[in-house]
């Protein structure tokens, strides 16, 4: 499975929402993720994936789109792909 | 300045004895104990042997993704206020004018404990985000009032084994003095976590297990009583201005009109007859009550060896001769101790007796402690004539005392 759809899946339970309403282009907010929601998601992505995302690099996360690109370059950094 | 007076229209339980305020009662008539061996998981090396957990399945409740964000102890608090809301059939008009008031003496203790267990157990610096808002101990009432919108009055009591009558009582009195036209007010506790556990057994305070019937080993005023089990659950109340609940048809299953409030100031574990004497004296006195007109009393009765006599003196003293003809029960003996929801639930058993005339007992009081001289209500529960008030006992580490009397709403 590629990283978006383990990150589409995830969110989906984490949030009780259908993977196929995901919109990764869409602001989070809009799918009803608010950034408390969104810090403990974080936590849980960071553990599923084995990355640590920096407190700078989370400010730039606006989207599932832009999660899946910071965790494939983390794991890029970390020689894992 | 003419008080209003204060009108109980929903209860709600979520308990070792049933997850409803009609099961509860089910089960106090029938004398039934919620009380049974630890499982391993749970007691781990605490030592502990015995408690009264309740029967919990967060899925009935709540989608996997909400409960995974409500630690126990809030999950229990929204069952039961969403009960006893409902029970109510309470119409918020105005939420500004209808809040909540809550107790609990730890908070998210498996929350708590969960990530201690990641930090130093597995030695990993890590911890869920949410650890801060789902340990807090306002987490369970904020719950409650962020799922129903009551945007009045909030607080959280954590007087330990008074938390929840605490908040009764002082939801009752915001009421009364017509700050809030009703009240979302009781409390929760969810502290059966192996570490919370560990720190009670080093009290010794506890009752091992009964060799011969561990769902036998809270004995309130018993000679071979042996300390208290530890329970967990949540009781909840709609309270309301009397004229309001009227004015809409809401059936008044009670009125709350006495509320006693000490501290003893005397010692931090052990209680003190003067400050239980004078939490049920204020308690009449608001209420406007003679002794007499109690015909129920729900005993703290932890099953402590100090703790049960100085609460049969203090009965004694504070009603004088009529202690003698007034039925006095710990329904600890089966629902175990909720700590800081020992109040509310309690308040619900003492409504049993008010409003049906059936009187809860004391289960398994077979050897009545000569010490602890009061009319129990042993073994079986008793009819009567619904009494005209009631009255519910809290006392707490700390030193803090309160008591809760309700009337019939007549």
């Amino acid at each position: 499975m590629d990283t978006l759809a383990r990150i589409k899946q995830l969110a989906a339970k984490e949030f009780s929402l259908e993977p196929e309403k995901l919109d990764p282009k869409a602001p989070l907010d809009t799918l009803g993720i608010d950034s408390l929601s969104f810090i403990e998601f974080m936590f849980k992505i960071e553990e599923e994936f084995g990355v640590a995302v920096s407190d700078e690099d989370l400010k730039g996360i606006k989207t599932l789109g832009d999660l899946e690109r910071r965790v494939a370059a983390s794991l890029a950094a970390a020689g894992k792909t | 300045m003419t008080q209003r007076r204060v009108a109980v229209t929903g209860g709600g339980v979520v308990s070792p004895l049933g997850q409803s305020l009609e099961d509860f009662h089910r089960s106090l008539i029938a004398a039934r104990s919620g009380v049974r061996p630890l499982p391993a998981e749970v007691a781990q090396g605490s030592g502990v042997q015995v408690g009264a957990l309740v029967d919990w399945d967060a899925a009935a409740h709540f989608k996997d993704s909400e409960a995974a964000n409500l630690d126990r102890v809030a999950q229990f608090a929204l069952v039961a206020a969403g009960q006893a809301v409902s029970a109510a059939g309470l119409a918020v008009d105005d939420p500004t004018r209808v809040g909540v008031y809550w107790g609990t003496g730890l908070g998210g203790s498996h929350t708590l404990e969960a990530s201690y267990r990641q930090i130093y157990g597995k030695g990993e610096w890590r911890t869920r985000p949410l650890t801060v808002v789902m340990a807090m101990s306002n987490a369970a009432g904020a719950a409650v009032a962020l799922r129903h919108g009551l945007r009045g009055p909030f607080a959280n009591f954590a007087t330990a084994c008074s938390s929840s009558a605490m908040a009764l009582g002082e939801a009752a009195r915001l009421i009364a003095s017509g700050r809030a036209d009703a009240m979302v007010a009781g409390g929760s506790e969810a502290l059966l976590t192996p570490a919370t556990l560990l720190a009670w057994q080093s009290l010794r305070t506890l009752a091992p297990a009964d060799p011969a019937d561990a769902s036998a080993s809270s004995k309130p005023f018993d000679k071979r009583r042996a300390g208290l089990v530890l329970g967990e659950g949540a009781a909840a109340f709609v309270l309301e201005d009397e004229a309001r609940a009227r004015a809409r048809g809401a059936r008044i299953h009670a009125l709350l009109t006495g509320y006693g409030n000490t501290c003893d100031a005397a010692h931090m574990s052990r209680p003190d007859r003067d400050g239980q004497v004078r939490a049920m004296r204020e308690a009449l006195r608001e209420a406007r009550l003679e002794p007499q007109a109690i015909g129920y009393i729900n005993a703290h009765g932890t099953a402590t060896a100090v703790g049960d006599v100085v609460e049969a003196e203090a009965i004694n003293v504070a009603f004088g001769g009529a202690a003698k003809e007034i039925p006095v029960s710990s329904t600890k003996s089966m629902h175990g101790h909720l700590l800081g929801g020992a109040g509310a639930l309690e308040f619900a058993a003492a409504l049993l007796a008010l409003e049906q005339g059936i009187l809860p007992p004391t289960a398994f009081l077979e050897q009545p402690d000569p010490a602890c001289a009061l009319r129990h209500v042993a073994l079986r529960a008793e009819r009567v004539a619904p009494p005209r008030a009631v009255m519910s006992n809290s006392f707490a580490f700390g030193g803090s005392n309160v008591v809760l009397i309700a009337e019939r709403a007549g």
